[in-house]
């Protein structure tokens, strides 16, 4: 019965000790981590407003333009952040978290749109678990750059607002190059960004035009 | 009672001889998931070392009280103490890597090599020589995803640590990028070290 007792006591004493080291551990890094996540949120954002910023400028530089010229707002379907020029009042555009099912597993990205919603400013894809080298490169430029000016519209019966086609086969402005080798992929990624602009373009832009967010009327 | 090891027979042992994924095959999972990049090997290597470490010392402090029965409940808490603590450092200060490496600096909780130092040694040993144990077989693993790292990054992004060393016309072998990769040049690198420098039980036969 003693012996049992001790072990309990034991038990108990170590997992004190223990959990309170970890705990501490994970008091003193706690901003930092949240400051990590959120400045590597805030650099997508910036890059997908087009917002120019060198890409190894040190994080306080880049929280500091961010909270100069980006502004987060609530709207009905998710945040909205929208971007101001360089005066901090004409806006620039906005930018909205996207996300769909990719080929392995879900895909997050974000996608900033021009001032009137009339064309995309910049994508990015910034989590997935595509095939590193093959559907992994959807996050290099060379991918997101092509949607760069790509104009929307409202998505009307079986056309979409852009198309992943062969590298190189793209005639129309928004048949855009697929990722060779990952058709996949690229299937998934026409899908799902072309549902969330869709998306963008009836609802969000709406609720925007409801707070007076949204120039064009 | 066997003679106690000397401190350079339990180097030898763990960086070689008992070589934990070589010969032990151990901690298999996570040579495969991280040998993609040098730099993200190097730093699941430190991680593991330190836990490794940190864990044979605190098991081989506490071996005289720790009750026979209850033993690998405590084993396990100080082991996913260790982990949990080096993940929050590897996230605060070492973000990108943090997340390049996923799940599997947790996963360091469930690697057979540190528990496995802990109820062979540590459980049986003085402090030091635990400790030294653990440094060794940590360093035994680091060798092996070392050498699995240096030939995947190179064939598989044409860089080593980040730097272009394939000349320009380098297609790169997107195999070595995956999983499978690994599983060959762990199995070739295996097979090598078998055949070449085989153990004492080995040659026996």
């Amino acid at each position: 019965m003693r012996k049992r007792l001790f072990s309990i006591a034991y038990m108990f004493v170590l997992t004190l000790f223990f959990t309170s080291m970890v705990s501490a551990v994970k008091f003193f890094n706690e901003k930092k981590i949240e400051t990590n996540q959120r400045v590597k949120l805030q650099r997508i954002i910036l890059s997908v407003l087009d917002v120019p910023i060198d890409d190894d400028a040190p994080d306080r530089e880049l929280v500091q333009v961010f909270n100069e010229r980006v502004k987060a707002i609530e709207v009905k379907g998710g945040t909205v952040y929208v971007g101001y020029g360089q005066d901090g009042r004409t806006v620039r555009g906005y930018a909205f978290s996207i996300g769909g099912p990719g080929f392995w597993g879900p895909i997050y990205g974000m996608v900033g749109v021009g001032p009137d919603a009339s064309q995309i400013l910049g994508i990015a894809f910034y989590k997935h678990s595509e095939t590193p080298g093959l559907g992994a490169r959807i996050s290099e430029p060379w991918f997101t750059k092509q949607f760069k000016g790509l104009p929307l519209h409202p998505i009307k019966g079986g056309n979409k607002i852009f198309y992943l086609k062969p590298e190189g086969t793209g005639k129309e402005p928004n048949e855009l190059d697929a990722v060779t080798g990952a058709t996949g992929t690229s299937r998934a990624v026409e899908t799902f960004v072309n549902q969330e602009l869709d998306r963008f373009v009836r609802k969000i832009r709406g609720a925007l035009k409801n707070k007076g967010m949204d120039r064009d009327a | 009672m066997p003679k106690p090891l000397s401190n350079r027979e339990i180097f030898i042992k763990g960086l070689w001889n008992d070589n934990p994924v070589l010969r032990q095959v151990l901690g298999i999972c996570s040579t495969l998931a991280v040998t993609n990049l040098m730099v993200n090997t190097l730093v699941m290597n430190a991680g593991l070392i330190f836990t490794v470490a940190m864990s044979s010392l605190t098991v081989s402090i506490l071996r005289s009280y720790t009750p026979m029965r209850i033993r690998m409940m405590a084993q396990t808490l100080i082991i996913a103490s260790y982990v949990i603590i080096v993940d929050i450092l590897i996230k605060s200060y070492l973000p990108d890597i943090s997340e390049a490496l996923g799940p599997y600096v947790g996963l360091i909780i469930t690697n057979c090599i540190v528990m496995g130092r802990c109820e062979a040694f540590a459980r049986n040993n003085p402090p030091w020589p635990s400790f030294l144990d653990g440094i060794a077989v940590g360093f035994g693993y680091a060798l092996v995803l070392a050498s699995i790292a240096l030939v995947r990054e190179p064939l598989g992004f044409g860089t080593l640590l980040g730097f272009r060393i394939m000349p320009q016309g380098f297609t790169p072998w997107t195999i070595m990028i995956m999983a499978p990769g690994a599983f060959f040049t762990l199995g070739v690198f295996a097979w090598f070290v078998k055949a070449f420098f085989p153990q004492a039980t080995e040659e026996k036969r």
